[in-house]
């Protein structure tokens, strides 16, 4: 089955909504929609309450989009992020980083 | 990702070597008798087990291994006195280490708290150790390579080149593998990291530094780096933990000399020092990378020279973890079967073309004829190599064995030695595989029926350990397997008895003693006064006979009362191929095992004796031969019936006698492909299974144990169907 990112754009207000399985090759992907989010909404965020496994590769992408998003003063933030996406964070010492930017 | 299951394919390849290694060398533990090389080797294979479950993520795998790697740690360093209670909880623990790694590979959970009660054991065990050497006095000789109990603080450096992310690693596993190490503190470097639109989201852009405080030894740390070797600057400095100066690991010491952070120097990263590197976090990713101390060029602590470092440190373990490498690959078994099926094909398609030349006019075609000699020997040639690949000693059954001995000589309460011979036999992987149930099933009966207990042993002036003798060897082009013990023999009344009360022979029968000691392979049968784990369930023996015969193989009972108990196990090496003589009887077609002819010969009228039974014999180089008639057993028609105008061919059974089997003609030697009679059709008395000829034709490979079986019962109506079975044989 091909995961899926899930987009909902309304009035500038983009939701993604990640999939399950946020493996290497989905990276692409997630930066593609990331930078389209970018370029059409105010407000970002990230639907991260279904990730049951993700990589380092999916984490860096939202890492440069939360910066991103800090620079441009774009709203940017990781909704109700799954306990495996907590602990992904917290093994890359990124739990600080998630904190800043989650929304439960 | 595919990469990545290859890597854990491998993984659990290895630690199944890694598990056989340290349950064989736990089995040889015992008090007063602790070899340190083979402590070692334990030590090296839990390590082994942890390092790359901890680079794939299975944490209670990690967690649990950690547990056993602790206490085996302290046998090395002999601080964990060797009891057979600790022998016990260590081998309790490498069969949970196993099941974790089953449930690993699987993707499954195992049972919440299943590996508990081992390593509350295993804590036990290391902390009264602890308590030990807290209790005692200052030692008045000083004990070397005591375990440090005093928590390190150590410092990680991972720079991860930019495409690890590609080669299938995730820094997460290796990072997650350093908590379990002790408590880690992880500071990401995201100094690195491009805008969005510049992103190459497949390449990494992050490097960490981790605090790590812990008492694992710098080898154990190394190790979680193992898989990253080429695709990472790592590099690790160990401080005091009262924030002396830094310590080198051996590896730095040696590697990073000429890098620019050089342990003991004063470039070396204190954790005082630590503290005001700026490390870049994400509000201040302005901020410089503090990693910029890496310099492109700095030799890096790369896990292959973590290796090394290992290496001088550690002894035998590392034998058995260096093997994997050099002159072996590993290949998927799948590919070796399919190479041996066509080689299969190839052997069919050899003879066949071998039946058309045949009938050229002789004198022409000399180098057509002489070429396809050439490929016939090549065929062969490639076949035994093909076969070769798939052969493997036999000692991957029989080191399983002593931990058998050990549990049923502790359920029993009789004591048992184990002598293993021939462990080094080879035999097809199959066969291998296909020994494990039979051989624990006759070890079992063994020593659950046949070995008396120490006091009763001792009473019939015997020494009270019982013996049992284990061994392999080729024979005849098979596999003999024997099981011996010098237990009270086969109790033959009890056995008749017992047969006759379960109305499996009549009462008042006069039966050989080998035909009563064969009786234990009647399904059903069983002569224990009460049911145990170990045995006398009357699952077994009948069982044990028909998955051997399943094989191709056959077993076979000795028994002397007093003396103890044979059983012999006879298997082909291969299931594959098989070099066969191809006779006629009739119009049918059957291929004798090549291994099992002696001669084949036209006997004179005045050789050959009728007996009373109807059983006639021959007189063949001095000895008499019991004749087969081929032709009655199986009911063919047209065949010729008179010995002196056919042929005898003469074979050799498993127990060293002879037959002569009488057959029309000799049609020549030739390969068959042996094709599963069971699988195809059924099982026949007399046939090992069948093939198809140079022709097309099925032939059925004949079974000289079965004939003989057969042609004491000449006219019993399982010959009958054999018969009608072998005229209705389906296409193969």
């Amino acid at each position: 089955m091909v995961a899926l990112i899930k987009w909902n754009e309304e009035g500038g207000h983009v939701k993604l909504g990640l999939p399950s399985d946020l493996d290497l090759p989905m990276a692409q992907p997630l930066v593609d929609s990331l930078r389209h989010a970018f370029t059409v909404g105010d407000v970002i965020e990230i639907l991260a309450d279904s990730v049951e496994r993700v990589s380092t590769a999916c984490i860096q992408a939202l890492l440069v989009a939360s910066r991103t998003a800090a620079e441009s003063r774009q709203t940017f933030a990781i909704v109700a992020p799954s306990v495996p996406f907590v602990e992904a964070c917290s093994d890359l010492g990124l739990a600080s980083w998630l904190n800043q930017w989650r929304r439960s | 990702m595919e990469d990545l299951q290859q890597f854990k394919q491998t993984y659990f390849d290895e630690s199944g070597e890694f598990l056989a290694v340290a349950e064989a060398g736990l089995l040889r533990l015992a008090p007063g008798n602790v070899d340190l090389d083979e402590v070692n080797a334990i030590f090296r294979a839990v390590h082994s087990i942890k390092g790359g479950g901890g680079a794939f993520g299975f944490s209670e795998l990690v967690a649990f291994a950690h547990e056993f790697e602790t206490v085996m740690d302290g046998v090395r360093s002999c601080t964990i006195a060797v009891t057979d209670a600790l022998v016990n909880t260590l081998i309790r623990a490498n069969d949970i280490l196993a099941q974790l790694l089953a449930h690993a590979r699987d993707g499954t959970k195992p049972e919440l708290g299943f590996a508990d009660p081992v390593v509350v054991a295993l804590r036990h065990h290391a902390q009264t150790a602890a308590d030990a050497v807290q209790e005692s006095p200052a030692p008045s000789t000083p004990v070397t390579n005591l375990p440090e109990t005093v928590s390190r603080v150590v410092t990680v450096r991972f720079q991860p080149k930019a495409d690890l992310l590609m080669t299938g690693n995730d820094p997460t596993f290796m990072l997650r593998a350093l908590t379990h190490l002790g408590a880690a503190e992880i500071e990401c470097d995201v100094g690195g990291l491009p805008t969005l639109a510049h992103l190459e989201p497949e390449l990494l852009y992050l490097q960490w530094l981790v605090t790590l405080t812990t008492d694992a030894s710098l080898v154990d740390i190394q190790d979680v780096f193992e898989f990253v070797s080429d695709d990472s600057l790592v590099e690790i400095t160990e401080h005091s933990a009262d924030g002396a100066s830094p310590t080198a690991s051996p590896s730095e010491t040696d590697e990073a000399a000429g890098g620019a952070v050089t342990p003991n120097s004063p470039g070396g990263l204190a954790p005082a020092t630590r503290t005001e590197a700026t490390v870049a976090t994400v509000a201040g990713a302005a901020s410089p990378s503090q990693l910029a101390l890496y310099e492109a060029s700095a030799p890096a602590l790369a896990a292959g020279d973590s290796k090394a470092a290992a290496g001088k440190s550690s002894t035998a373990g590392d034998g058995a973890h260096l093997n994997l490498g050099g002159h072996t690959i590993r290949v998927d078994l799948d590919k070796i079967d399919r190479l041996v099926n066509m080689v299969g094909e190839m052997v069919i398609t050899q003879a066949m073309v071998a039946e058309h030349v045949r009938d050229l006019p002789p004198g022409q075609f000399q180098e057509l004829l002489e070429g396809l000699e050439q490929l016939a020997q090549h065929t062969r040639e490639l076949r035994e190599s093909v076969m070769s690949i798939r052969a493997q000693p036999v000692s991957s059954v029989f080191s399983r064995m002593p931990r058998l001995v050990r549990e049923l000589s502790s359920e029993t309460g009789k004591d048992v030695v184990l002598i293993t011979a021939g462990e080094n036999t080879e035999v097809d992987k199959t066969v291998v595989e296909n020994l494990v149930d039979p051989l624990t099933h006759m070890i079992r009966n063994s020593i659950d029926h046949g070995l008396e207990k120490p006091d009763d042993r001792e009473a019939v002036g015997k020494p009270r350990t019982g013996t049992v003798h284990l061994s392999a060897q080729h024979r005849s082009g098979r596999i003999v397997i024997e099981v011996a013990d010098d237990g009270r023999g086969i109790d033959r009344p009890k056995v008749l008895q017992t047969a006759i009360k379960r109305g499996l022979v009549q009462p008042g029968i006069n039966l050989s003693d080998e035909e009563i000691d064969n009786l234990i392979f009647v399904p059903g049968f069983s002569t224990a006064d009460k049911i145990s784990n170990i045995s006398g369930r009357g699952v077994g023996m009948d069982v044990v006979r028909r998955n051997v015969s399943n094989l191709g193989g056959r077993i076979g009972v000795y028994s002397a009362p007093g003396q103890g108990s044979r059983f012999v196990l006879s298997l082909p090496l291969t299931l594959a191929v098989l070099d066969g003589m191809v006779i006629s009887v009739g119009l049918e077609r059957f291929v004798l095992p090549l291994t099992n002819i002696v001669e084949s010969l036209r006997p004179k009228a005045t050789d050959l004796h009728g007996l009373v039974n109807r059983c006639d014999v021959m007189m063949a180089r001095g000895e008499y031969v019991r004749l087969v008639y081929l032709h009655q057993l199986f009911g063919i028609p047209d065949a010729i019936v008179d010995a002196t105008k056919g042929l005898v061919v003469l074979v050799e059974t498993e127990d060293g006698g002879r037959l002569g089997l009488v057959v029309d003609e000799v049609l020549g030697q030739q390969q068959v492909v042996i094709k599963s009679l069971e699988s195809n059709y059924r099982r026949l008395d007399g046939v090992a299974a069948a093939t198809i000829l140079g022709d097309g034709r099925v032939a059925l490979i004949l079974d000289v144990a079965g004939l003989q079986e057969m042609s004491q019962h000449a006219r019993s109506p399982a010959s009958r169907s054999v018969a009608d079975a072998a005229i209705q044989l389906p296409a193969l």
